[in-house]
């Protein structure tokens, strides 16, 4: 699903943000990304959806070269994955069923088709009875399930979360999270950015530590050659 | 792009527009100064070219030859360089009996003069004729036999007619002037529109919007804004015509709607203010989204 070989990512004027990253993660699989800030989490999902190209090395996404995506062709490769951001990114003078339906209205969905598909994913979150508020107007926990309903609504293959329970208390982190785990149970490929420990212990899935922009542990190889 | 997506673009970019009245306003605002400018330039030269052309109609040549000269000889050749023309041979005493008549009570000023002061001359009318025409004319009737010097009688139109070629040439230069100028003003106003929207296109693109998806309801935007600034230019024009236009023809300046505001020239205001909108989205949605590459 996602291929990194000896990714390098230098911005000007500043230490690397990732040095000499080498992982590869499987398709279905549910992988931590983890390490204190600036350890490179972010840089690395920018580089998988795309927003930025490594100044050195290959990353592969379902198999493409992102480097060699034409300009043209990227939104299309953006479609297939969903994203979610720890400050939600949500427009706050649409309504939470507009904000869901974007994704499907850039892919020219017929009105009818959008409203089920948004009407199902609302209640799949559970906010079925929100879908005519405004953003504002919503909690923390029920604003970043908004932004999950709206990475899932077009069925990704891949799912990015960076920091997304940042913001949230612990009761809301856990529904968050929830949701991501369902969309992994689902076949959904999902990476999720935390500095969160506390949820690395709690859900026992692949965790891959960025320290300095480089890879400190990878639990997949951890699991394979038995060192940390 | 299916058939429906038309409409869904148009609904965006009036949608847009209903949740930031203040920046539409603004755009529109912009684009009917334009128009509006450009728009009453271009009439203002057309309502000269008019009177310019209506005077020029009542065009009078006068041919003064030599005292010797063969009065009936240049009479006939005049007629034959101005074929279908009025001509009329006026002898010296004629020509001061008409002064006279033209001094009114003080044509007795011209008593004890001798008959034969004012030269004879072969007059040529040609209403309706233009002044170019007039010009060739009065070049033919340079070769009447006898001719000593042919009287254009209007080189104030000619000076009028410089004048006007030189506003059609300052026109053109205002024209383009201000067309960049307003283009470059009305981009960075709908530039404030694009700026204020930019988490929605952060978003869009985040989801997978191409780039024709992100700028087609700017375009539209920019295009209704455009065709309400000409269409408001369009009516305030008709509107000045309306009020200054009576008032004109009192002062001796008869002009006609039509012939000052042509339809060709209101369909000009109107698309010109949607083409300028259109050109300004551009020059806006396209710095906006070059900023964002990828």
């Amino acid at each position: 699903m996602i291929q990194l070989f000896h990714v390098h990512k230098q911005y000007p004027g500043e230490a690397p943000a990732l040095l000499d990253v080498s992982l590869g993660i499987e398709k279905g699989e549910f992988v931590f990304l983890t390490g204190p800030s600036g350890a490179g989490k972010s840089t690395l999902m920018r580089l998988v959806f795309c927003a930025e190209v490594a100044t050195s090395g290959q990353l592969l996404v379902f198999g493409r070269n992102v480097a060699k995506v034409k300009p043209s062709q990227v939104p299309y490769l953006r479609r297939s994955i969903g994203v979610v951001f720890q400050d939600f990114k949500l427009l706050p003078d649409r309504t939470v069923a507009e904000n869901v339906a974007f994704p499907l209205e850039v892919r020219g969905l017929a009105p009818r088709e959008v409203k089920r598909k948004v009407s199902a994913i609302l209640g799949s979150v559970g906010l079925d009875l929100k879908a005519g508020k405004f953003p504002l107007s919503l909690s923390g926990g029920e604003q970043q399930r908004v932004a999950v309903a709206r990475a899932l609504v077009g069925d990704p293959a891949l799912l990015l979360a960076d920091e997304p329970t940042g913001n949230l208390d612990p009761e809301r982190t856990l529904e968050v999270m929830d949701l991501l785990h369902a969309a992994n149970a689902r076949g959904t490929t999902v990476l999720v950015a935390t500095h969160d420990r506390t949820l690395l212990e709690r859900y026992k899935k692949r965790v891959v530590a960025l320290e300095r922009g480089r890879v400190m542990t990878d639990g997949a190889e951890i699991r394979r050659t038995g060192f940390a | 792009m299916s058939a429906r997506r038309p409409f869904y673009f148009v609904g965006r970019a009036v949608e847009a527009m209903a949740r930031r009245p203040s920046v539409a306003f603004v755009s529109i605002l912009t684009i009917f100064v334009a128009a509006f400018v450009i728009g009453l330039f271009a009439a203002v030269l057309r309502g000269g070219e008019r009177l310019l052309g209506a005077w020029a109609g009542e065009i009078h040549i006068s041919v003064y030859l030599d005292p010797a000269a063969d009065l009936d000889a240049a009479r006939a050749a005049a007629q034959t360089a101005a074929p279908g023309r009025t001509v009329e041979a006026v002898s010296a005493p004629v020509a001061l009996q008409r002064f006279r008549a033209s001094l009114g009570a003080q044509g007795a000023l011209l008593d004890g003069l001798r008959p034969d002061l004012l030269p004879p001359s072969v007059e040529v009318r040609a209403p309706g004729i233009a002044l170019a025409e007039a010009r060739s004319l009065a070049a033919r009737l340079q070769g009447v036999p006898g001719a000593r010097e042919v009287d254009y009688g209007n080189a104030w139109l000619e000076r009028l007619e410089r004048l006007l070629q030189r506003l059609r040439w300052a026109g053109i230069g205002l024209f383009v002037a201000l067309a960049l100028g307003a283009a470059v003003l009305v981009a960075n106003t709908l530039r404030l529109g694009v700026f204020a929207r930019r988490d929605e296109i952060d978003i869009m693109r985040l989801v997978g919007a191409t780039d024709l998806f992100v700028e087609t309801p700017f375009l539209l935007e920019g295009l209704l804004q455009g065709l309400a600034g000409g269409v408001l230019a369009a009516g305030a024009l008709v509107g000045i015509c309306a009020l200054a236009l009576p008032g004109l023809a009192t002062a001796g300046l008869p002009l006609a709607r039509s012939e000052v505001l042509p339809p060709a020239l209101i369909g000009a205001v109107v698309g010109g203010g949607a083409a300028l909108g259109l050109l300004a989205s551009a020059l806006a949605v396209g710095r906006e989204l070059g900023r964002r590459a990828r």
